[in-house]
């Protein structure tokens, strides 16, 4: 537990560094933003306390947002976020699954749930913060367009990370 | 819980970290309070509606005063050219003061009608000033008290007031007949007087109790007059005796000179 606890952070560090380094200045064809640091927080295992999940996240949230120069913006999307994180699951994987030590991934869920659940969450989150950044409903068009855009992208790039992470995983 | 503390913390983030969000969320906030303050505002309102007239009735008299004192002075210096101007400062003297009062006994139904007001010699209300509303003219004050006088309306048949049709010189009487609160007769107007219905009828200033100007009524017609050198004029008045609440009460600081001039004159005889 202990491990995962700590590979889970090293992960989180590292997915951190690469979104407020690289990520966050990307902006392709003007209309996609990669957003890669909540891939640990939808990996967490789904037995774990709401509360825990929820300031977790909250925290994540509020780091990248210190080094993104947006107070708020990600912590508070990333609160909603963790909320909506079992919800979503349960809605794809039935509510009478065990859930203890489960955590969702390739081998768990399988490859279409999973990769339902991953891009299903990403879309959330990618709405969340950029209804956040957007705040107002005057430029809506251009809004959805950024949203499923970055939300793409962001999905391609975290099924990179987890095809990284299997890779190492089966090295190690 | 504690789902609401991280949400109202990144709330708090977002909304004092970042300009944009803050211009956005001052903006919606201010339209939703606004919206709300407009409501409240619409049911509070009626409740500061008495302090606020009489606040209004007390500045209106203000005004009303200076716009009498100044043309009392243009009066004074139109016919004082020639004089110094140490004289002609003495002259610019105010002449009239208001008191504001508020009616509390009024009636306008019987052949001599009175009102009580609350203000009396206390407040230097004094028998046989002029009472005027926001409108025009409407009693004389007949009998005083220390904190209430009562006041003859203009409804009353044995009050005539001296009035003339505004631009003219031609001085008429202003009798109110038994019936109708709003309609009263300007008597003894001479043949030789042009008016038009419509035209307003106003205080002739010759006697000491109104200033000249003061609005008393408007014409509706002419009526058949008894003697064939005079005509009756309809007047509809302008003051409304049945929603009397706040008068003004004039006072005139000439009254007592020209009182003892004019028992000089009865003494004479």
């Amino acid at each position: 537990m202990s491990k995962s606890v700590a590979g889970n952070m090293i992960i989180f560090l590292l997915l951190l560094l690469m979104q407020v380094l690289i990520c966050n200045h990307i902006m392709l064809f003007n209309v996609a933003t990669p957003i890669i640091f909540i891939y640990v927080l939808m990996r967490l295992p789904m037995d774990l306390p709401v509360k825990m999940v929820m300031l977790a996240s909250f925290l994540s949230g509020f780091l990248v947002d210190i080094f993104s120069d947006t107070p708020g913006v990600n912590a508070l999307s990333c609160t909603i976020f963790s909320v909506l994180r079992k919800p979503v699951y349960m809605m794809y994987t039935g509510k009478d699954d065990n859930l203890a030590g489960l955590s969702p991934s390739i081998s768990t869920l399988g490859a279409p749930l999973y990769m339902k659940y991953l891009f299903s969450m990403t879309l959330i989150y990618c709405m969340l913060s950029i209804g956040i950044e957007f705040f107002t409903f005057t430029s809506l068009s251009r809004m959805l367009l950024i949203i499923i855009c970055s939300s793409v992208m962001s999905f391609i790039l975290m099924l990179g990370v987890d095809s990284l992470m299997s890779h190492s995983g089966r090295h190690t | 819980m504690l789902f609401i503390v991280l949400v109202l913390i990144s709330c708090t983030l977002l909304f004092t970290g970042n300009t944009y969000q803050e211009s956005v969320y001052l903006t919606s906030a201010n339209r939703v309070s606004s919206s709300i303050y407009g409501v409240s505002q619409g049911v509070t309102g009626y409740f500061n509606l008495r302090s606020i007239n009489e606040d209004l009735q007390r500045r209106n008299a203000l005004l009303e005063n200076e716009v009498l004192n100044l043309k009392n002075a243009i009066g004074n210096l139109n016919t004082l050219v020639p004089m110094d101007s140490a004289e002609a400062q003495r002259l610019q003297a105010h002449r009239y003061d208001f008191v504001s009062a508020s009616v509390i006994n009024n009636s306008v139904n019987r052949p001599r009608n009175y009102f009580t007001v609350n203000r009396g010699s206390d407040d230097g209300v004094r028998p046989g000033m002029g009472v005027v509303s926001q409108n025009g003219i409407v009693g004389i004050v007949n009998v005083t008290g220390r904190h209430t006088a009562r006041i003859i309306s203009l409804l009353n048949v044995t009050q005539i007031f001296s009035v003339k049709v505004k631009g003219t010189n031609s001085v008429g009487s202003l009798i109110w007949k038994e019936g109708n609160p709003s309609i009263a007769f300007v008597t003894e107007m001479p043949r030789h007087v042009k008016y038009h219905v419509g035209d307003t009828i106003v205080t002739s200033g010759y006697s000491n109790t109104f200033p000249e100007g003061i609005p008393v009524g408007i014409v509706m017609a002419q009526v058949r007059a008894s003697d064939d050198n005079f005509f009756t004029l309809k007047v509809k008045l302008a003051s409304d005796f049945n929603e009397l609440s706040t008068v003004r009460i004039i006072r005139d600081m000439y009254k007592s000179e020209l009182d003892s001039l004019n028992q000089f004159d009865s003494k004479e005889e």
